[in-house]
Formats: structure tokens, sequence, C-alpha cells
């Protein structure tokens, strides 16, 4: 059902046809949950609400909350807060036509518990965190969510202090892997001391070493895409329609890491799928620190030229990459992007915050997806609109 | 199987406890944590069969279905997330007080842990000194080894009795600043 309410996004061009579910039978018997919730973005003011073109992903909306109504369910689910940066608002008001640095991207942000008990996934999201570079991270927490409420909190900051640190020899896999490592770092300290956390842990010992995150860091900069990852979340670029890893997710029976791992003296054994002394589903986390040192935080750092071709980026949690292919979920958030109306036109959705109607509509879409294919964890989605037009369109941006 | 550890010296009837009849198919192993701490304050904190969260890592939550705390009590046990299981069904097998036995075994969950029991047993090494020995027996699951079930189990419990440790040395050095 999601697939073909997917086919009705850009009725208007001739959309390439969505992947087919490798399951095709399974797909007769899908019941689609109800799927009530919002993207966390604020509410646009009347004047935009009024202004709002129809597009044609109310159809599919439609079509699923029809089947809401049938199921006869009705469920809540716990959303996480996205942390946006507060001064976002009064930068863009101060975005002019002289203005040399380039806007800041257009984003959607999802970030939902699923099927999940608990909600242990965090996003961040910085715009213009530094000398007009971008920031992008999801964290999937384990164990509890404050590992990834501290990396939410506190990583971008780390890598800032590091790029400034670096001055005009930026090398940016040694500024990444310095700030992962200190991230890491701030994370044990702080479980040994005698604060305690808003969490259940709390309730307990102040020595949380079963805690972690894995930890997947864009920043976009003018001319360049860096991926930063640890752990199984991942990023992926859509250039020209074709899906472009720009991470590689650290399963531990991933050659390399197998290799690694059993260099350090560990163990990676098969109980419930591959696992660090049958233990932990992944080689590389911020945290954990009882299973070091098989288990890393150094991250893969990756840097990738920006082209003319690039369409989109995505960060997601393998509660979304576990069900959706690369090539599916990119053919998703094309197809949202060409149903949105040309930048800068008059009309063009833009909230305050910079978040933007086509790519939340596209991180809400990824994450109905996921759900529907039975995804069993938290889902987290950021998808980062790098279509070039944007630059030319910010001279004619009615911004306010 | 009592651990080859000189200094620590285990009666005829304490030893009983850690005596498992083995079947084939099955393992069992040890683990052995020296703690700073007298052994009246760790065995406080061992003894409470409805609170393993107090020093347990895994465990995220706890309640009694069944029983008041004596032979008998079942404990169904929330496991944290990530890890291979979410839930444990384990009933008090032993509780002796004077000699600081504690066993139980695993009756159900969705782990793979068939037919686990394990005995704890604390041994006063000095006034303010104690060794924890942990034993248990385990079914070997469909598709592992015997090694792999023993890495598994060690490195759960090993990491359960050094967060006690450090729990029950916490504990030791508050009750001091009193």
């Amino acid at each position: 059902m999601a697939g073909i309410c997917c086919g009705v996004v850009g009725e208007g061009d001739t959309p390439a046809p969505l992947e087919p579910t490798p399951r095709p039978s399974r797909r007769r018997s899908l019941d689609i949950l109800p799927l009530k919730y919002i993207a966390d973005m604020p509410m646009p003011p009347p004047e935009a609400l009024r202004k709002r073109p129809k597009l044609n992903l109310r159809d599919c909306d439609n079509a699923i909350e029809n089947c809401d109504e049938s199921t006869g369910h009705k469920v809540t689910k716990k959303e996480s807060k996205v942390d946006y940066d507060d001064d976002v608002v009064s930068e863009t008001k101060n975005v002019t036509v002289s203005e040399v640095e380039e806007e800041s991207p257009k984003f959607g942000v999802t970030s939902v518990c699923g099927r999940r008990r608990d909600m242990e996934d965090s996003v961040s999201v910085r715009p213009c965190f530094t000398q007009g570079f971008h920031y992008f991270g999801v964290f999937d927490g384990h164990g509890c969510s404050h590992v990834a409420t501290m990396c939410k909190e506190r990583l971008h900051e780390i890598v800032n202090e590091e790029i400034e640190s670096a001055r005009e020899n930026l090398e940016w896999k040694l500024t990444m892997e310095n700030g992962f490592a200190r991230m890491d770092d701030e994370v044990h300290r702080r479980s040994q001391s005698n604060q305690t956390f808003t969490c259940r842990c709390e309730l307990q010992t102040p020595h949380c070493d079963a805690v972690g995150s894995t930890a997947v860091v864009a920043v976009v900069t003018p001319d360049k895409i860096v991926v930063s990852n640890c752990g199984d979340s991942r990023a992926v670029l859509c250039r020209n329609g074709v899906a472009i890893p720009l991470s590689s997710d650290h399963k531990p029976d991933r050659p390399d890491e197998l290799l690694r791992v059993q260099s350090k003296g560990g163990r990676v054994i098969y109980w419930d799928g591959p696992r660090v002394l049958g233990v932990l589903a992944m080689s590389r986390a911020i945290g954990d620190n009882y299973l070091k040192p098989y288990v890393i935080s150094e991250p893969e750092v990756m840097v990738t030229e920006r082209t003319e071709e690039d369409e989109c980026l995505i960060l997601a949690s393998d509660g979304l990459w576990d069900v959706v292919s690369n090539e599916t979920a990119c053919g998703v958030v094309r197809m949202c992007l060409k149903a949105q109306k040309p930048p800068g036109s008059p009309g063009s959705d833009v909230a305050a915050d910079g978040s933007d109607r086509a790519c939340s509509d596209a991180s809400i879409l990824l994450t109905k997806l996921a759900l529907a294919r039975h995804s069993s964890d938290n889902v987290s989605v950021v998808v980062v609109d790098l279509r070039r037009d944007q630059r030319q369109s910010s001279n004619y941006n009615d911004v306010n | 199987m009592s651990p080859n550890n000189p200094s620590t010296i285990v009666s005829d009837a304490v030893a009983r406890h850690h005596t498992h009849v083995v079947s084939p198919h099955q393992c069992c192993s040890a683990v052995v944590q020296e703690i700073a701490a007298p052994v009246s304050t760790v065995w406080s904190v061992v003894r409470r069969f409805d609170n393993p969260q107090a020093y347990k890592h895994f465990v995220k939550s706890c309640h009694v279905i069944l029983g008041d705390g004596d032979v008998g009590t079942l404990r169904e046990v929330r496991v944290i997330s990530g890890l291979p299981a979410a839930v444990s069904t384990e009933r008090l097998d032993v509780l002796d007080d004077e000699r600081h036995v504690i066993g139980f075994s695993m009756v159900g969950g969705d782990h793979r842990l068939s037919n686990y029991r394990s005995v704890t047993i604390l041994h006063p090494r000095s006034a303010t000194d104690t060794v924890v020995v942990e034993s248990y027996v385990v079914d070997v699951p469909a598709g592992n080894t015997t090694e792999d079930t023993r890495v598994f189990v060690d490195t759960i419990l090993r990491c359960n009795l050094q967060s006690l440790a450090k729990f029950a040395e916490n504990l030791t050095n508050k009750l001091h600043q009193r």
C-alpha cells in the first residue's frame, strides 16, 4: 500500500517506478498500522498555511488515513524532541540580497518511537553551526537514551571546537576522529562520576557502562559533504537519481571489523545475529565502555565533493535502513522534491526554522514506509535538499 | 568444580552448591570477583531477588510475579535494549543468609539460555574484603558451540559482578562517611 501511495506523488511528471518490495507475497497481507504523528517542526504562520499548495502527497496521506479508520486502532506514538538551533530564526531573518554566505540548506526531520517500548534515538540539526558549515546528526541509542542525548547536545559543540582549533589546516578525517574520541571520553567520564542522568538510570547506580549510541554525522560545506560514521546508522547521497552510500555499517561480521575485533582478543558470536562477544550487534559505538577495546568509537570519515547533480542527502537510523533500501529511499525523496514548487516562487514553503515542506514530507513518508514494512525499532530520518539552484533563488527568496 | 584459588577456603556444605549436574549439550563455568567491602554489605545487595537492577547492568526493571522473596519466588526481568533478549522469567532456588548463598534458574523468557541455573556464593576473605563466586550451567543453543555460550554468559556475569563491586564499594564508602 505504501508503495502504491508513493506512486501518486509527482503525478504531473513521469516518476521512476519505486523498487518493488523484495517480499512481494507479503505486500498483499500488509496491514498498515495507524501512523498518527507529526514531524517535529513549529506551526507555520497562518498566511503560509493559506498559501500552501495542495501537494499530491495529500492523496497518499488520505489513503493511509482511510486504512487507519478501517483498522479501528488509535495509537499514540512517542516522539523525541528534535533539537533545532534557537538562533536559526534570527539568522534567517538576517538574510539579505547582498549576503555572500550560502543560505542554509532546506531539510526535514522525523524521529519516532515506532514499535519499541522506549525512544532512544536523537537527532541534531545545526544550520550554520560554524563558518557557514551545516551539521546534521542521527544518534541511535541502546541500553538507555542518555548517551544518544549527550551526543545530540554536545557533539556539534566539540566538532566546532576542533574545527576552530584546526584553523587554516583543516584536515577533516583527523578533526572528526578527534571530535568523536572526545565525545566518547566525555560519555565515559560522565558515567564514572556521581552525576545522575534524567532517565531511568537515575533510579540505579551511576555506572552505566552498558549504554551506548551510534553516531552518523554530516557536515555540509559550500563545496564538500563530510560524513563521519560510528555504528550502524547510515548516510546516503542521491546524485542524479543514483544512491551513493556515504557510510558503511559497522556490523560485527563485516570482514575488516571481524578481523579488527579478533586482533584485539575479542570474538564475534552469532547470537540472534552477529554480536561482539554475543552481546552487541554493532562493532563501533559511542559509549559501551564494558566492551572496549573490541567496540571502538573511531568514526570512518568520508569526504565527498559536491556537484551540480547532487539532489539530496539522507541520514537515518537502522530502523529505516533495515527495511528500506538506499535506492528506494532516494526514489521516495526525489519524488517529494519534484512535487515541490520551483524554489523561490511565490508560496514556496520554507518554515522559519529552515526546515522545508518537501523535505519534511519526504522524511515523513520514509518513516511511514519503514513502519508499514514492520520496522521493529525507533526510526529517525533527516533529509537535506542539496540542489544548487537554491543559491540563485536566494536573491528572490522573500524570507521574513 | 571449586575455583583454583588457594586463598578461598570452601567448606563442603558450601562447595556442594557449586556442584552442578552437567548433561551432554550443556556447558558450565564460573566467574570470580574480589570486592573491597564487608561480606554483610555485599550480601545485602545480592540477596535482594526483587531488585537485581541495583547492580546488574543489563537489567532495566524487575517485578515479582509470585512469592515474597523466599525460595520459590518468581520474578520477571526486563532487559535493556540492544541485547539479544527482552524478558527473562526467573525462579529463586536457594537463599541461605547464614552461608551467603543465593541461586536462581531461568524458567522462561525470549532468550536462548535454556535450563540456565546459577549459584552465587560470598566468601569473607577479611573483615573488609569479599570474594564472590558465581557458577552456572546452561544448555548450548542449537547453532552455537560450548565456547560461544561460555564467552557470552561469562561476559554478562563478569560485567554484573564488576558492577556489584563498584556498587558495594560505594555503599561502604558512604557508610564510612556518615
